[in-house]
């Protein structure tokens, strides 16, 4: 059904170029776009504390070329970034190491599987904000709260996709390497390295989009410095645009991290696997990874 | 993780034992895996880290309990859940229609395709504090969160949906010229309909997660209200008491009632593959 629209859309009565230009996938996007920015305008029109898109750029630029946002308040942009990004990479790092060993350890082993696995999946759907309030109380404010926040909230994601990954090693390939006495380095390297590495990536990319959100957090309630804090610099002293600014800097930061780097990772470890899904279903199972955070 | 399904193989005896086998692993698992959990919690909140900063699972389990018993549990579980239900409601109205332009057309394909595409990579505290920015403290934040986040997924999977419709009772509809709203209400609802509903069980875990985060932001009630509440009187039995109710609540859900009836849905389906 959908090809034969296409055929339509291709071949039927686009007389001019304009017309065939506005139709076009880019086209398509790009009204897609501006259908946001009215939506935007709108909200802004109905709620007079929303900025406007205008507010929020202008304020943007100000904030990246360390302007003045009057008196002596000025713009702060890499400060805050380089501030948070050692805190999210050490979180990941953490995560994703503990998280390939607890992932290899319940995988591989049936006793620890049945030990572990309600626990991991309380783990899975404690909420960031609860690790968030929890590393304030226990440790104060600072970076060691931040850090901890981003680490507990994305080693349980990184846990489970390593599990699956051990747990998918096709078995009959596992029978016939012991069977022919394949050594052990040549399994490890020819099997269960190749048909684990998709599901590490995809582990990565959950613990990064999750880890994120929980950076966002712990900074919001625990830091002096960062993206989380200087949002919530800007909510506190009401000047929405800033804080909508901010908001809309972190959402194009993880968007942008996910598409470019993180997704054609997984792509690629994957499409072994995935070279006969078509391209609807290969998109709704990404978006569909993306699922179980915040 | 391991499920256990039982097969009516010709050899059902030994399958079933085998089942039950399984599941007696997984009973004592938990019995055990959860034991230990809890006793090493309580030896840690005794003698290392201090009753005050890690409350043992007792008191925790009080604290349950006390929640359950004073019908403080049901004033704030009730509004959470109409809200989570309305919201799905609302998924459901925009991603249905969102779903079936993706699904027909090029066009709107192109059009909707980043949108739904990165709404997963959204962190979910740009919900939650845009809602209150927009809404202030309103019970309709926590809706349109829910509805928000849960919407590209009903959106993709109807596409997805769509693209699977058997397209030879599409063409026999057309060969006996059937109308176009028959159609639709005759084919391609009953065969779209499952995959929406997956989206929204999909996207469960992350709306509720949102949707208390929401109620953590800008609510005057429900479970994320609580939970800021216990935070700013400095309780950590309370806090941990409210979240993991609603945990153990929101897993039950999903097992026994989304996961079923999604099975229920999708059985046409599952008897197709044999």
């Amino acid at each position: 059904m959908s090809i034969a629209l296409e055929r339509r859309a291709v071949r039927g009565g686009a007389p001019g170029a304009i017309r065939r230009a506005v139709t076009s996938d880019i086209g398509a996007r790009i009204a897609s776009y501006l259908f946001l920015l009215l939506v935007w305008q709108l909200i802004a029109l109905y709620e007079d504390r929303f900025p406007t898109p205008a507010e929020v750029f202008g304020f943007l630029w100000i904030e990246v070329t360390a302007g003045s946002h009057g008196g002596v308040v000025r713009g702060q942009f890499l400060e805050h970034f380089a501030a948070t990004l050692p805190r999210f990479a050490l979180g990941i790092a953490i995560s994703m190491a503990l998280g390939m060993v607890t992932g290899v350890v319940i995988g591989a082993s049936k006793v620890a599987e049945a030990l572990f696995k309600d626990t991991l999946l309380v783990l899975l759907a404690l909420p960031a904000i609860i690790w968030a309030f929890l590393t304030q109380m226990w440790l104060g404010l600072g970076d060691d709260a931040v850090v901890i926040t981003t680490f507990l909230s994305a080693f349980p994601f990184a846990a489970v996709n390593v599990v699956q990954g051990v747990q998918a090693i096709p078995r009959d390939l596992r029978r016939m390497s012991s069977a022919f006495g394949v050594s052990t380095y040549r399994r490890f390297r020819y099997l269960q390295v190749p048909a684990v590495t998709g599901y590490v990536f995809a582990g990565l990319r959950f613990a990064v989009i999750i880890g994120w959100n929980a950076v966002l957090l712990g900074e919001w309630f625990s830091a002096s410095e960062g993206v989380g804090w200087r949002s919530r610099y800007w909510y506190d002293a009401n000047r929405y645009k800033g804080f909508v600014g901010w908001v809309l800097v972190f959402i194009l930061f993880i968007v942008l991290l996910d598409r470019l780097v993180l997704v054609r990772l997984q792509r690629r470890a994957f499409r072994w696997r995935d070279a006969q899904l078509s391209a609807i279903e290969r998109e709704a199972e990404e978006v569909q990874l993306g699922v179980t955070g915040a | 993780m391991g499920s256990t399904t039982v097969g009516r193989g010709p050899r059902r005896d030994t399958r079933l034992s085998l089942a039950a086998r399984r599941r007696l692993r997984g009973v004592l698992g938990f019995v055990v895996g959860v034991g230990g959990f809890l006793l090493v919690w309580t030896l840690l909140s005794e003698f290392i880290v201090g009753k005050f900063l890690l409350p043992p699972p007792l008191e925790i389990g009080q604290e349950m309990w006390g929640i359950v018993r004073t019908g403080a549990f049901l004033d704030h579980f009730v509004p959470t859940i109409m809200r989570l239900g309305y919201g799905f409601g609302l998924a459901l109205v925009i991603g249905f229609p969102i779903g079936y332009l993706m699904g027909t057309s090029r066009y709107w394909r192109a059009f909707f395709h980043d949108m739904v595409i990165v709404a997963g990579s959204i962190p979910g505290i740009t919900y939650a504090v845009m809602a209150l920015v927009v809404l202030g403290i309103s019970v309709l934040g926590p809706v349109i969160s829910v509805g928000l986040v849960s919407m590209p997924y009903v959106a993709i999977n109807v596409a997805e949906g769509l693209d699977s419709v058997d397209r030879r009772l599409m063409q026999m509809s057309d060969a006996f010229s059937r109308r176009r709203v028959d159609v639709v209400r005759h084919v391609l609802v009953p065969s779209v309909a499952p995959f929406a509903f997956a989206g929204v069980r999909l996207s469960f875990a992350l709306a509720w997660k949102v949707e208390q985060l929401t109620e953590v932001f800008g609510s005057s009630k429900g479970v994320g209200f609580q939970i800021r509440k216990e935070f700013e009187d400095f309780s950590i039995p309370g806090m941990l008491a409210w979240v993991l109710l609603f945990i153990v609540f929101m897993i039950l859900v999903e097992r026994f009632v989304l996961v079923r009836l999604e099975r229920y849905l999708f059985r046409w389906r599952l008897e197709d593959q044999g």
